[in-house]
């Protein structure tokens, strides 16, 4: 089989804090409205009456969880299939890149990537995403992201030998399912983690993330 | 809706109407010579053909601007392979330079009238892969609403009407014209338009059954699939959706009918002008607005 470089997310142990999603838009300078990396906050169930006095509200299936994004390095990348200019390609080892000098800011990969990875700079007129900090990584350093978080939940590896330690779930919500692109990440799940596309409860951080 | 819909709308919308029209001048065109030769036919059709390449031109200019520049368009073309993007940029583009030929061979008669219908079906037949391909950019899996069957049929629906009804307003025009030169002339061409007329008053009613008939199960469409697309279109654009029924269904509807009905009967001549132009611009004006909500509902799947 051929080298598929993933993302690993912790999400049992992850608190939300953003350091990943600072970092990495700290390293790539990103402008204002562009992060490459993103922390959702999923959150869902509600308050009920107590059986026996009204007035009294009790917790029900509540829960919030933390999800931390990027670009997936997709096995079937929908952005580069759809890409008019060629500008986006999957290297050997499975990153995918946008080469910047053929991108013609069409914005016509941004309807198709459901993870709202590749984000167009209005500045310089062309689309731009998580790179996976592939100048780190060819020093044999992780990306900033991983080295970033806090409670180390996040890391990067071949997806075979993340998927034989980690198990294969590659999709909680708020995250699509992963049939349509084929995401190259492992997740090991929050224990509320609700199921991809059941729409049980909403994104609480809009307009941070 | 931000500027880069508006240029995708107006780019999709004349580009239908451009290929729209021209399918049916052919058609008439072929009718024309069937009952009453091909100089008749010639007579009838070549003023009309001359708004395709115009309206063309304008779809491809608006689609510049969501494009940034002009440069653009070559560098959106390499990935054929995979994207219908770069697909329907070399699409339309083909259909405006082989119905631009087609136009100055018609328009100056050159070559064998059997080899300008060739290039005038060729043409033709691009204008109709064209809005194919159209309706495949917006097959995206990621796209509920718009990843739909629907997509093409509407698009095909919206080709047909618009071309039907603008090619009725051009032969009403260009027959007006001929009438006001050579009364003579005129009568010939009025059997003709006649029967062109009604001809494209019952396309447009069964276009418009078509349409009203699609709705439902994109709605049920939307609402299995793409439940906050049906809750924007409902919700924020009930109104216009119901404007927008409204409007097609007069146009392509109530007047389609007294088109039909004006067009069978001698002696109306005059009301074909104000019936075939009133027509036109509602439809159009529904269809736009049908393309608005097309674009101002998408949602994506995912974040």
């Amino acid at each position: 089989m051929e080298k598929q470089l993933a993302f690993y997310f912790d999400a049992s142990a992850c608190t939300g804090c953003k350091a990943c999603a600072i970092a990495c838009k700290d390293r790539s300078d990103l402008p204002v409205g562009i992060n490459w990396r993103k922390v959702y906050q999923y959150e869902g169930g509600g308050w009920v009456s107590h059986p026996e006095n009204k007035d009294l509200l009790i917790p029900s299936n509540l829960f919030v969880y933390s999800v931390s994004t990027a670009c997936m390095h997709c096995e079937k990348p929908i952005c580069m299939e759809v890409c008019p200019a060629t500008a986006i390609t999957k290297r050997e080892d499975g990153v995918v890149l946008i080469d910047n000098t053929k991108c013609i800011g069409c914005r016509y990969c941004e309807w198709a990537c459901p993870y709202g990875a590749v984000q167009f700079n209005e500045e310089k007129g062309y689309m731009t995403k998580c790179d996976f900090c592939q100048d780190l990584q060819a020093k044999g350093q992780k990306p900033v992201c991983v080295d970033a978080c806090v409670m180390r939940v996040l890391d990067v590896g071949e997806l075979d030998e993340l998927r034989a330690k980690y198990g294969n779930v590659s999709a909680i919500e708020p995250l699509p399912t992963s049939d349509l692109t084929e995401p190259a990440v492992v997740i090991t799940p929050h224990k509320h983690a609700q199921t991809s596309g059941s729409g049980t409860g909403h994104i609480l951080s809009v307009e941070e993330s | 809706m931000d500027i880069r819909e508006w240029a995708l709308l107006i780019f999709t919308i004349l580009g239908q109407l451009a290929a729209g029209a021209l399918l049916v001048l052919m058609i008439v065109r072929a009718y024309a010579a069937a009952k009453a030769g091909v100089k008749e036919a010639d007579r009838m059709t070549d003023g009309p053909l001359f708004m395709v390449v115009p309206i063309m031109g304008l779809a491809l200019l608006s689609s510049l601007l969501h494009l940034n520049n002009l440069g653009n368009v070559v560098k959106a073309v390499p990935n054929l392979g995979t994207s219908w993007l770069s697909r329907e940029v070399v699409i339309a583009v083909t259909f405006v330079v082989i119905a631009g030929v087609y136009t100055l061979m018609q328009w100056r008669k050159i070559g064998p009238t059997i080899l300008r219908d060739i290039i005038g079906w060729i043409a033709t037949l691009i204008g109709l892969v064209q809005t194919y391909a159209m309706a495949m950019v917006y097959m995206i899996r990621t796209q509920p609403s718009w990843n739909t069957i629907t997509t093409p049929i509407t698009f095909f629906a919206t080709t047909l009407l618009l071309g039907a009804l603008a090619v009725a307003l051009a032969l009403v025009i260009n027959y007006n014209s001929i009438q006001k030169k050579d009364a003579k002339a005129g009568e010939k061409q009025l059997d003709l338009l006649r029967g062109a007329l009604q001809g494209i008053a019952i396309t447009a009613i069964i276009l418009l059954g078509i349409e009203f008939l699609v709705l439902p199960f994109y709605m049920a469409h939307l609402g299995s699939a793409a439940l906050q697309s049906l809750k924007i279109m409902t919700e924020t654009y009930g109104l216009t959706l119901v404007i927008r029924l409204l409007l097609v269904f007069l146009g392509a509807g109530v007047l389609a009918t007294y088109l039909y009905r004006n067009a069978s009967e001698s002696g109306k001549e005059k009301t074909l002008t104000i019936l075939s132009s009133s027509a036109f611009v509602l439809v159009l004006v529904a269809e736009v607005m049908g393309r608005f909500l097309f674009y101002a509902t998408h949602v994506r799947i995912g974040l």
